[in-house]
């Protein structure tokens, strides 16, 4: 049984290698239970490595790992009855049928007779695939597959489920129904998400955390706000009317303000990080132009991403 | 895992598509003509004990390079083993699921056999096999399925695609089945002799305990090698 933390995955310094490739580099690491975790990285940087491991399906070659308290050299199997998967492609048996797709897993969970003709219907269901039950999944659109690809990864009901790139090779369309199926299902069934994804808009939309590596490497880890918080550029646009050139003038001598630049009643001023926007306005306000709104701009989490990426690059003089 | 083979097994032959109009047609042949054309030596001929392992561990050798490989090249695999199901689980469901295929498919052909056999020529009496005969034809049939089984789940294992496990497992299959004819074949000719009034002096009982022997222990070399060598850690990375 776990532990009573509040954590549904710990590692400390894992580090895998492949003969003289290293896969994971001191990955140190911990997952909150109850949320949507995103691991974000390059292709290669060593994320599917990383649930191999936490699933005990491979072992480190240092450090240790902990999934839902159970340590994953020793205790693979234990963590694989609690965790659910959709590793890096939909593992679905093309000849059989939705339904006996379902049914093959559900029996290797050992879900009761009763329960998982329900649980079957009901995931079928809420990815709108029941009418299409008895049909080999072998004909199916890849979205459909990576629904039930996911569906399958939930029917047990686990406590942790690992989705490796579950909307990778999607249209935009599949992608945005994928994501929110995802996002419902994580609310409504109150389980561990553990995706990893190249798809930063994915990432910002889904997590409530989300950790970066590269080259096996873990760069950062917080949530979507923290990570752009880092990259928060100072940056306030401004929509405005009855902007003078006197008054463009005046803000471009207020201490702090580093940059103005006008564009038919919107004003963009760069400010200093944290820099309250206050003063701006006031000085606006006094030489009566009517403010209409004032947002900050801010940094998307691709753009903390692209920055981390970067640094990354410039410290290991390589490219990606 | 035995459930789910079983259901892949069956949807295949129900698209009548690659191996199930092949087996159709094999057990029409084999089930019907042959035993017509045969009359009452289908049943009384010592040879005859050879026939149904022949064709049960024939009929298991059609899928069984398929089940590791297979899985591998559709991507089936990993998700298999991320799953709480045990290694040993999913090898022996596999062996186990083939074996009674083929099991299942000799057992037919006999029951069918002996319908046409009789209905041709039984002239109001019954052919039927001797109880000894029977029992050992049941019994090495179990016996060769499981060898074949195990030699092609083993073979599997290593093979990173179908096409490679069945070019491997036919090789085997010539090797197994033609080495020892041609070693034989390689004796002197008074040694040949020999070995012939030798087996011809055992007797059919103990012929037959000495071939379940060998088939036995054959049986668990294979499938405990392939248990041995089914790594998850392996397998995942291959």
């Amino acid at each position: 049984m776990a532990p009573p933390s509040g954590y549904a995955l710990r590692a400390e310094a894992v580090t895998r290698d492949f003969g003289p490739v290293r896969a994971l580099d001191a990955l140190s690491l911990e997952v909150p239970k109850g949320i949507v975790f995103g691991f974000l990285g390059p292709n290669g940087a060593g994320k599917t490595t990383a649930i191999r491991v936490f699933l005990g399906l491979i072992e480190p070659t240092s450090g240790r790992a902990e999934v839902l308290g159970l340590d994953t050299r020793r205790d693979g199997g234990a963590i694989r009855v609690r965790c659910g998967a959709l590793l890096e492609h939909p593992g679905l048996y093309e000849r059989l049928s939705a339904q006996d797709n379902l049914d093959f897993y559900g029996r290797a969970w050992h879900v009761p007779k009763g329960t998982r003709a329900d649980r079957i219907r009901e995931l079928l269901t809420r990815f709108g695939l029941w009418d299409r039950r008895d049909d080999p999944v072998g004909n199916w659109s890849r979205g459909m597959k990576q629904k039930l690809a996911v569906a399958r990864a939930v029917l047990h009901r686990p406590d942790l489920v690992f989705l490796d790139e579950p909307t990778s090779g999607l249209d935009p369309v599949a992608t945005a129904g994928l994501r929110e199926d995802l996002a419902t299902l994580a609310a409504q069934e109150g389980v561990t998400v553990f995706l990893t994804t190249h798809n930063l808009n994915e990432a910002e939309r889904l997590c409530g955390q989300v950790g970066v590596i590269s080259r096996g490497r873990l760069l950062a880890v917080g949530s979507p706000d923290e990570l752009r918080a880092r990259q928060d550029s100072g940056r306030v646009n401004i929509t405005v009317r009855g902007l003078t050139s006197d008054v463009v003038a005046l803000l471009r001598s207020m201490p702090g303000v580093t940059a103005v630049t006008v564009d038919e009643g919107h004003l963009s001023l760069a400010l200093p990080s944290g820099a309250s926007v206050a003063p701006i306005v006031a000085l606006l306000v006094q030489h009566d132009v009517a403010v209409e709104e004032v947002r900050r701009a801010r940094a998307t989490l691709e753009d903390a991403f692209l920055e981390l990426m970067g640094a990354e690059r410039s410290t290991n003089g390589g490219g990606l | 895992m035995v459930w789910k083979e079983w259901r892949e097994f069956r949807d295949q032959l129900l698209s009548l598509r690659r191996g199930g109009l092949s087996a159709l047609i094999l057990a029409l042949i084999l089930g019907v003509v042959a035993p017509v054309q045969l009359g009452p030596e289908w049943v009384e001929s010592k040879l005859i004990i050879a026939y149904w392992p022949f064709l049960a561990a024939t009929m298991v050798s059609s899928l069984i390079a398929d089940s590791v490989a297979g899985e591998r090249e559709r991507h089936t695999l990993e998700t298999l083993l991320a799953s709480r199901l045990a290694d040993s689980a999913i090898l022996l469901g596999k062996i186990i699921a083939a074996v009674l295929y083929g099991l299942g498919f000799a057992v037919a052909n006999l029951v069918i056999g002996l319908v046409a056999v009789n209905v041709a020529h039984g002239n109001g009496g019954l052919i039927l096999f001797g109880a000894r005969q029977l029992i050992a034809t049941v019994a090495f049939t179990i016996l060769a399925s499981l060898l074949m089984a195990g030699i092609g789940v083993f073979i599997s294992l290593r093979a990173s695609t179908v096409k490679q496990a069945q070019q491997a497992f036919g090789i085997a299959i010539i090797v197994l089945t033609l080495g020892p004819l041609l070693l034989f074949n390689a004796l002197e000719y008074e040694t040949r002799n020999r070995v012939i009034a030798r087996l011809s002096g055992l007797g059919e009982v103990r012929i037959y305990a000495y071939v379940t022997a060998a088939l036995t222990i054959a049986s668990i070399i294979v499938i405990g090698g392939a248990l041995a060598r089914f790594k998850r850690g392996k397998l995942v990375l291959d």
